[in-house]
């Protein structure tokens, strides 16, 4: 019986979830009703044994990051509405969700459960805000499954709230760095909440902000009446009971820290008062009833923000107080709104009717639940809002909380009742009487009426009864005001003759008025009452920002390439130009100089000189491979064979693609204009100063860096190899090769994909004229006949060097080109290009060879860590199972270079589909008849 | 000196290349300024121990960083299968983006 167990409950419920639909069906909301039914008596066993229970489980160490769980009193209260009003709302889903297996609607609902009660038992701020944005997230994945209508909505809500997210992320930040702890209570508690008032008004700020986009306030409030696209079950869990109350949560939890800050009253009423006042007359202007209670959830939420802006334990007991009541009747108000709308098929107000007799019972339920959000004694309701008059009222009386604020706040919490007695009025009034409406047969509804009779039934029990929960509200107004529970006043229905009691009979009489005149009052609020709406703001906002986007992107978005390079390049020559003039000329190191140094240098002057002037593709493709052999015995000058080795195949390797290539281009570039030469030329020479200078000031170490001379000394030591540039590849830096072989298998599947969704361009004529080297066949036997020499030779090279290049040079890389040169000998000496129809399994061959050195890196667990090379001994020979992650760089290598060959190298009619292919094979071995080419292709 | 040089040089024929708007010199500045990014690379470790980091007993005074090297020979390998995708897309699509000079 722990905390833990108790979250790792609801987490372990939420990955069940799909099973439990699964066995079943639409009978899921009964069982998750009653999992989360008994989560709840379990929260409520572990507070009665131990109160403000704390626990705690490492997660990131390095910086102090714990799972601490904490139970006191708010996370108590807000644990219970979580849980408490979802196997309510789970009980209602038995019935209002008919789909046969709604996988992602449970799964969402309990991931939103098991969030929220993370996010209010966390002690932890980092876990807090995980949990904080995991609500976000369901909010919206649950808003989003509810139709494709839905997605504008649900990307609004996502923008606010992540937005809001942000901002609690800077608050976490700025907590931890200024106090030096993670702990939620530790932080908490920090002095420098009164030591330094910059950092106490930047935090409260923040954290008021998160909260007001969580919970709707002005001006983030549209998205929550945008969010009502969303079902019944999840509006009246969400956006009505449980993820809306997180902001207010989070607002009582920093609230006696926060209001050391002096903008916290201030910013929390004036926003939650022009909330709770706009939220009020938008809901009496509504006709559809979801949109009304929407708005009325915005003006209740605005109710709560205002009066813990008001301060004191006494406010936070009524804020606690009313977080639970409104918990109740909202729930059942939107409980009533599916039910309606389910039954008569519609949910505006002016079209119902005479449900008094149609649907007595339900009507009597939502009357209640309408009632208690009036706050019309004796429900639970009044006494809620009788407290909030009352502290408000305290507030105004004792100077010192600011009399301007409290007065505010009192004005403006009363004027809101007036017209929350009013909207309050119009669900019901209008409804009841008239012809009775033709219903859906009730069958298959009950648990839904079920739900939201509990939901409304406890409104009622809870007014003349609400010492009953004495236990449940006043430790959490202890623990959100700071103070010991004895000071916390106990709850009752009836205080006596005060003047909260006289605000509050005016308050209803108003109301009443109100509702009398309520034809007169439709007439002045049928109207747009402002230019603009909410949802269009949010809308106008997203639309610019991508625009905005857009229009920065512009600036480098080209469609040739040069216009696009160009500035990058020129931009970063101009810094490393720029910086030499810091830099003191004094501090270039050029290294000492040997003889064979110049004379490359040389050879790749004349290779580049020749690369640029050349007008033909071959004569440039011919001069960058000069350049290239020239890099690679630069390579082996400066000591790394394996390096150069490998530059020489690909150097190789790239020549015979790119003649593959050459095939279906024409012979000579085009032309290119003078202005355009002698702007790459400048932006060229400019570049390669840059890079001379920046190599000659930024390199040159004269001694080894510590890391490179680790290497040198333990490579052996440590793996047992004496190549060391190898043992870096497969053992030390194992995994860094790990992902380049993904990057290779993904450019494979790449080229694959952009050949099968583009297409080949058209094959240009050929570049050869009529020759007697012309025929390929005949051509082409010199080579054929050498390579069956040297294919073999090839391919046993390819696995010698595999094998012994741990020790000496060669490796997965280098081997693996030396076979795909095998198979590009192979290719060059066939008759003719056809032979690529083949298709041996390219992508086959690169995943198996992810796939292999994946699954060797297994085995490095043995010894502690993934990727670890372990010796193994089978049958007295020496292995490493390096030897065989090598074997995995090997194949993915080889299955590319093979991709390459198959792909680029084939014959222009491609992609016949295999069948057709090997008939057309098959046909020219029994028909000579056919081409010229034909029986040569047959004796192939 | 000469690596420097030989740095700049690349550099600078492989921004060249690159700026073309022809798709094949594209690719070949491409792997110009992969040679001269690589050479860097070496430059960074120095230039100055040139002996083969290969057997036992290695001397660190001598001996070539073999860090730098390995970071070099995935570098080629990853820098070619970039340019082959290229390629692909060199004789992929619309013959007139890769060829035509369009202004």
């Amino acid at each position: 019986m722990s905390l833990i167990a108790l979250v790792a409950a609801a987490g372990a419920l939420m990955a069940l979830t799909p099973v439990i639909v699964r066995l079943a069906g639409t009978r899921t909301g009964w069982v998750l009703a009653v999992a989360l039914a008994g989560l709840t008596g379990w929260l409520v066993a572990l507070w009665a044994q131990t109160p403000d229970l704390e626990q705690s489980v490492p997660w990131i160490s390095a910086i102090d990051v714990s799972l601490r769980l904490r139970l006191d009193g708010l996370g108590l209260l807000f644990g219970v509405i979580v849980l408490g009003i979802g196997a309510l709302v789970m009980l209602y889903s038995a019935a209002y969700v008919t789909e046969d297996r709604p996988y992602s609607f449970y799964t969402l609902m309990t991931l939103f459960a098991a969030s929220m009660l993370v996010l209010v038992l966390a002690d932890d701020l980092v876990v807090m805000f995980v949990a904080w944005e995991f609500t976000t997230l369901c909010s919206y994945l649950l808003i989003l499954r509810s139709g494709p209508t839905a997605r504008p909505p649900a990307t609004r809500t996502l923008l606010v709230t992540a937005g809001g997210g942000l901002s609690l992320l800077a608050a976490v930040s700025l907590v931890i760095v200024t106090t030096g702890t993670t702990q939620l209570s530790v932080a908490l508690a920090d002095d420098a909440w009164t030591d330094q008032p910059a950092f106490a008004t930047a935090v409260a700020v923040l954290v008021a902000l998160a909260a007001f986009t969580k919970s709707a306030q002005f001006p983030f409030h549209a998205w929550l009446p945008d969010a009502m696209v969303a079902p019944a079950p999840v509006s009246a869990y969400l956006h009505a009971a449980a993820m809306v109350k997180a902001g207010i949560y989070l607002l009582l939890r920093f609230a006696d820290s926060a209001s050391n800050a002096d903008v916290w009253p201030v910013l929390l009423v004036t926003v939650g008062v022009i909330t709770t006042i706009m939220g009020g007359v938008f809901a009496l202007q509504r006709t559809d009833v979801k949109e009304l209670m929407a708005y009325s959830t915005v003006s209740q939420l605005g109710l709560l923000v205002a009066i813990i802006g008001v301060g004191g334990e006494y406010a936070m007991l009524a804020a606690c107080l009313h977080v639970a009541a409104h918990a109740l009747f909202k729930s059942a108000g939107f409980m009533y709104v599916g039910l309606v709308e389910r039954r008569s098929g519609t949910r505006d107000i002016r079209e119902l009717h005479g449900l008094g007799k149609a649907m007595p019972w339900t009507t009597a339920v939502v009357a209640a639940a309408m009632l208690s959000m009036a706050g019309i004694p004796p429900l639970m309701g009044f006494v809620s809002k009788e407290l909030v008059l009352s502290s408000s009222v305290d507030a105004v009386d004792a100077v010192e909380a600011g009399v301007g604020i409290a007065l505010l706040a009192l004005v403006g919490i009363s004027l809101a009742a007036v017209f929350t007695v009013a909207y309050s009025a119009r669900v019901v009034v209008d409804s009841i009487g008239g012809e009775p409406m033709e219903l859906r047969p009730v069958r298959g509804t009950v648990s839904m009426a079920v739900a939201m009779g509990v939901s409304a039934g406890a409104g009622v029990v809870l007014g003349a009864g609400v010492p009953l929960v004495d236990a449940l509200i006043r430790p959490a107004a202890a623990a959100a005001g700071a103070v010991p529970e004895a000071e916390i006043d106990d709850l009752a229905l009836w205080h006596g003759f005060n003047v909260p009691l006289l605000i509050s009979v005016a308050i209803i009489a108003v109301g009443v008025l109100v509702v009398v005149q309520r034809r007169r009052v439709d007439r002045v609020l049928d109207r747009p009452l402002f230019p603009g709406t909410g949802v269009g703001a949010v809308e106008w906002l997203r639309t610019s920002v991508i625009a905005g986007g857009r229009r920065v992107g512009d600036l480098t978005r080209y469609d040739t390439p040069a216009a696009h390079l160009a500035v990058p390049i020129v931009l970063v020559a101009v810094v490393g130009l720029a910086s030499l003039a810091v830099v003191a000329p004094d501090s270039l190191r050029p290294d000492a100089d040997r003889p064979i140094d110049k004379a490359l240098l040389l050879v790749i002057v004349v290779g580049m000189a020749v690369a640029v002037a050349s007008a033909t593709r071959l004569g440039a493709v011919v001069a960058v491979g000069i350049t290239g052999f020239a890099v690679a015995l630069w390579y082996y000058v400066l000591g790394a064979a394996d390096v150069a080795l490998t530059q020489l195949l690909v150097e190789i390797l790239t020549v015979v693609i790119i003649v593959m290539v050459l095939r279906r281009l024409p012979r000579t570039f085009a032309a290119r204009r003078t202005g355009h030469r002698i702007a790459s030329g400048v932006a060229a020479l400019t570049a390669g100063v840059a890079a001379t200078i920046a190599t000659l000031v930024l390199t040159g170490a004269e001694d080894i860096a510590p890391a490179g001379e680790y290497y040198l000394r333990e490579a052996e030591n440590e793996t047992g190899g004496t190549n060391v540039v190898n043992t870096i590849l497969v053992d030390f830096r194992a995994l860094d090769t790990f992902g380049e072989l993904v990057v290779l298998a993904i450019a494979g599947l790449a080229m694959a994909a952009l050949l099968s969704a583009r297409g080949r361009i058209g094959s240009a004529p050929p570049n050869i004229k009529h020759t007697a080297l012309d025929d390929p066949e005949v051509n082409a036997v010199f080579l054929r006949t050498l390579a069956k020499v040297v294919v073999p030779l090839m391919i046993f090279g390819s696995a010698f060097a595999l094998y012994r290049g741990h020790d000496a040079p060669g490796g997965g890389f280098i081997s693996a080109l030396i076979g795909a040169a095998a198979v590009c000998m192979i290719y060059l000496a066939a008759p003719s290009d056809r032979w690529t129809r083949r298709r041996l399994p390219y992508l086959v061959i690169a995943g198996a060879g992810v796939l292999l050195s994946a699954v060797v890196g297994l085995i490095g667990f043995v010894e502690g860590s993934y990727l670890r090379p372990i010796d193994l001994d089978p049958f007295g020979i020496k292995l490493s199972s390096a030897l065989i992650f090598d074997l995995g760089v090997y194949l993915a290598v080889f299955g590319v270079i093979l991709a390459a060959v198959t792909l680029i190298g084939g014959p222009d009619d491609d992609d016949p589909p295999e069948e057709a292919d090997a008939q057309a094979e098959a046909d020219t071995f029994v028909d000579p008849s056919t081409t010229a080419d034909d029986p040569k292709e047959a004796a192939r | 000196m000469s690596l420097a040089l030989t740095i700049g040089v690349l550099t600078a024929g492989g921004v060249y290349l690159l700026l073309d708007r022809t798709f094949l010199r594209v690719v070949l500045g491409f792997v110009v300024l992969s040679h001269a990014i690589n050479l860097l690379l070496f430059a960074a470790g120095g230039a100055n121990r040139r002996v083969e980091p290969l057997g036992s007993s290695l001397d660190p005074s001598t001996v070539a960083d073999a860090l730098p090297q390995a970071f070099v020979l995935t570098a080629i390998v990853i820098a070619f299968s970039i340019t082959v995708y290229m390629l692909v897309l060199a004789i992929t699509g619309e013959e007139s983006e890769s060829e035509e000079e369009t202004s």
